[in-house]
């Protein structure tokens, strides 16, 4: 029945159900080995209407999936249900370069947006590691960031308005501008259990016209992260600030030979932009306070071949990895900035412990983590290793004032975790707002709350 | 009156079904419609500091905490919060998030909404939760923080805002400039293009006694740069001569006197000469406010009453002040109400009205998600406790 009335609805080449199609939307980074029911691929609003009214008749979980880079599952089915791919609603919808807007498509790949506008003189500004791949859709459901997001914030800065399909398959409208509650903001980050984007304002940024990238050495991680907390201490928010350990530099400069100092024990990435005398301060800033810190090195890239090397192997380090070990695991908390030794000597005491290598490469700035855990999953012992110290880690970051996930989202992997930061209290306000907009639990079911317990059972 | 005793207020209220007005310093009141029939909560003496560590940027107060403590505070570690609140010294921080208020340097930092990082409230039970956290980047669950901006009090009870700060820019000056005749348009785009990018920038017409600067045939305007000390004299070259390509011959410097003269730029839409004014603001394009200014002035001389208006070159907000014949005031405001929204349909009271405030439409064009609205304010404020009548969404003045 529920493939029949999905043809009907959309067309048979939106539809699909073959064994192998089925297995491809089964998982992001997370997977529990559920397959969906179906997926389609909708053109239009009006389909995405037409799906959710279908599966909401034969109480099919409806699951939204942008490119499906995420971490923790949330493109991932939890009980089955009909996914929704976005691949065909990828338009650039409308640019209004005169007033610093686009109207998109949520299958629009984020990296597309600003490479497609970019001879108009902006860009979008979040960039999330995975831009090249992730939508923009995906990327307003987990709330992403991205290494600029120290100076121009995270998605949720970005969206000035939302068209959604809610549960009943009705559209409305929401604006940052709006009268009332902030709906938008509840959106974003919501992971597709309040309702579904189809279309988004996004705001738009000029490009500046200057942008310097340096890159400092340090003899350790240590000392590394206490120039992060004194650069930021001292008031000075550069465009990206990012961190790479030992492990992930080699790994870097053996893929990509991105121009990193391979005997470093740590590596600042520090982007600065805006006016050629306000680059030129922030060089001057923070590279004294780099060298009080036992900087060995401080290094500008000089032109702009150098400038995206030096980001390549930054955004690509996950990728390097992949060269090193057969499988690996990102976690991914934020703490307070001036925490970040403590977090770190964390992660650092827990694989040790635990026989793992860890490699660190995360937005320092932000004091937001991702120590990449390395194994090997034929390894039993390994992997309980990694998911010890995956908790270890998150237990960590809430003991030192921080959260449990900074841009990825919580999704499957980390609902339990929720418990962790949050009170029964706070966790009952927030399923309020899900029972309310989702009573049938069909959007994205099993993401964020904690298993165990249903909305209906946290409602106060 | 501690969390606790807050809490313990409203659960009682909650229980005897008796609304509770929330007070704090009043300056957004012109916002909304009048509380109805409830006890007053007044969470003025609620100003402390809960945490702040300069060292990560990041500041948690309470929410009867003024705008001017705050930023106090902040400027004595070299930080602030673009705010933008009129009247400082008595805006909360639990107001400035409740009617959503947002300044000319949104553009440039956000809103106040935008770094917010999270929040301790009380919902209308008296239950105490909170969201979000004191890191600057946090996808854990709903973002219940910013929901509640915009809510003026009606769906919980802000009692803690948390807030990632920013780092004071070195230099702040304000260049004042008189229109010539014809000139407008040309220095709308200029100042739309200025590198680098103004953190506010105005056309002004009238609020003379008010707002810095001479008035020119054209108007005026006043931009604010905010920059490192490497920059601004630069900077200044270069705006001038940006300006001068406009039309516009002179400019005058403020740098000393910036802050306050920001400060009066801000205020200005709030004061009002007496109960036979009125303030509006409504959001629009950068594209369109010119031609939105002028269509709302034609509005406000068809009813033969004093103007003065300001247009957010940077945002599209335009705000207007019409004054009126004291006697007749009460008995035309109405008709030019209903005209205004006409033209503006998204324009809001900002303040005054009189006695007839509460007969007026506040609010301008409802949002398209209402029914979304009304459903959350039913759901968590079943029994209509938190400031009812304030609002839209409530239903009691639908």
């Amino acid at each position: 029945m529920l493939i029949e009335r999905l043809i009907e609805a959309l067309g048979a080449e939106a539809v699909k159900t073959s064994p192998e199609d089925l297995a491809c939307y089964s998982f992001d980074a997370y997977s529990q080995g559920v397959l969906p029911s179906a997926v389609v691929l909708p053109s239009s609003a009006a389909q995405v209407s037409a799906v959710v009214k279908i599966a909401r008749d034969l109480e099919e979980p409806i699951i939204a999936r942008g490119s499906g880079t995420g971490l923790c599952g949330g493109a991932a089915p939890a009980r089955a249900g009909v996914v929704l791919s976005f691949a065909r609603m990828n338009q650039l919808i409308e640019l209004d370069i005169e007033n610093r807007r686009a109207r998109i498509a949520p299958g629009l790949v984020n990296l597309q947006l600003s490479e497609r506008i970019a001879s108009t003189g902006f860009f979008y500004a979040p960039d999330p590691a995975s831009q090249r791949a992730s939508t923009i859709g995906g990327n307003i459901a987990t709330n992403a960031g991205g290494p600029h997001c120290l100076a121009y914030g995270t998605t949720v800065n970005h969206v000035l308005a939302l068209e959604i399909v809610d549960e009943r398959g009705e559209c409305f409208t929401t604006a940052v501008e709006d009268l009332g509650y902030d709906l938008t903001a509840l959106l974003v980050g919501s992971e597709g259990t309040l309702g579904i984007v189809t279309s988004a304002w996004v705001r738009l940024l000029r490009i500046p016209p200057t942008t310097g990238v340096w890159l400092a050495a340090f003899p350790s991680i240590e000392s590394a992260s206490e120039a992060v907390s004194a650069i930021v201490g001292a008031g000075i928010v550069p465009t990206a600030l990012e961190m790479m350990d030992a492990t992930i530099v080699r790994a870097v400069e053996s893929a990509y030979a991105a121009g990193y100092p391979a005997d470093a024990a740590a590596v600042l990435l520090v982007e600065s932009s805006g006016e050629p005398e306000e680059v030129a301060s922030a060089d001057a800033a923070i590279a004294r306070i780099a060298r009080a810190h036992g900087a060995t090195k401080w290094q500008a890239a000089t032109s702009a071949e150098q400038r995206e090397a030096l980001w390549r192997g930054r955004k690509g380090a996950a990728g390097a990895i992949g060269r090193i070990a057969p499988n690996y695991y990102t976690q991914d908390v934020c703490v307070p900035r001036t925490r970040l030794p403590e977090m770190l000597a964390t992660v650092d005491d827990a694989a040790k412990q635990h026989g793992i290598v860890v490699g660190n490469v995360f937005h320092a700035g932000d004091g937001n983590l991702h120590p990449l855990l390395l194994y090997d999953k034929r390894e039993k012992r390994q992997v309980a290793a990694v998911i010890e110290i995956g908790n270890i880690v998150l237990a960590r970051a809430v003991e030192l004032g921080g959260t449990i996930s900074g841009e990825h989202g919580v999704g499957i992997e980390k609902r339990n975790g929720m418990s962790m930061v949050y009170r029964t209290e706070d966790l009952a306000a927030m399923a309020n707002v899900r029972d309310l907009f989702d009573p049938h639990a069909l959007l994205n079911p099993e993401k964020i709350f904690p298993s165990g317990i249903s909305c209906r059972e946290m409602r106060t | 009156m501690n969390d606790a005793a807050i809490s313990a207020a409203l659960a009682d209220a909650c229980a005897h079904h008796r609304p509770v007005a929330l007070r704090a310093g009043g300056v957004f009141s012109g916002m909304h419609r009048s509380v109805i029939d409830a006890d007053e909560l007044d969470l003025r003496s609620r100003r402390a500091i809960r945490e702040y560590e300069p060292r990560d940027l990041t500041i948690a107060v309470e929410c009867g905490m003024t705008a001017a403590q705050l930023e106090q505070t902040l400027r004595e570690h070299r930080q602030f919060l673009p705010l933008d609140a009129p009247d400082a010294p008595q805006a909360s921080v639990g107001g400035i998030l409740a009617a959503a208020w947002s300044g000319p340097r949104r553009h440039r930092y956000g809103r106040p909404r935008d770094l917010l990082i999270g929040s301790e409230f009380a919902l209308a039970d008296g239950t105490l939760a909170r969201a979000g956290g004191m890191v600057v980047k946090n996808v854990a669950g709903y973002d219940l923080s910013r929901l509640f901006v915009g809510s003026m009090g009606s769906l919980a009870l802000l009692l803690r805002a948390n807030f990632k700060t920013l780092p004071l820019p070195e230099s702040t000056r304000i260049f004042l400039a008189a229109l010539p005749d014809g000139t407008r348009e040309r220095a709308f785009s200029q100042v739309r293009n200025l590198r680098p990018e103004p953190a506010a920038a105005w056309w002004i017409a009238g609020y003379d006694r008010e707002i810095d600067g001479d008035p020119g045939d054209d108007g005026r305007i006043a931009i604010l740069l905010e920059c490192d000390n490497a920059l601004l004299e630069r900077a200044t070259l270069d705006w001038r001569a940006a300006l001068g390509r406009a039309g516009i011959p002179e400019t005058r410097l403020l740098d000393a006197g910036a802050h306050a003269s920001f400060t009066r730029l801000l205020d200005a839409p709030m004061r009002l000469p007496g109960n036979n004014a009125l303030s509006y603001r409504s959001p629009s394009l950068p594209s369109q406010a010119l031609a939105l200014a002028d269509g709302i002035a034609d509005v406000i001389d068809r009813f033969d009453m004093q103007r003065d208006l300001l247009v957010d070159i940077m945002n599209g907000d335009v705000t207007v002040r019409a004054v009126g014949d004291a006697a007749s005031f009460t008995h035309v405001v109405g008709m030019l109400d209903d005209a205004l929204h006409d033209r503006a349909p998204r324009a809001r009271i900002l303040a005054g009205g009189g006695e007839v405030h509460d007969r007026l439409d506040c609010f301008g064009l409802l949002p398209n998600a209402l029914a979304q609205m009304r459903a959350l304010k039913a759901r968590f404020d079943p029994h209509g406790i938190l400031n009812p009548g304030i609002a839209f969404f409530d239903g009691l003045h639908a």
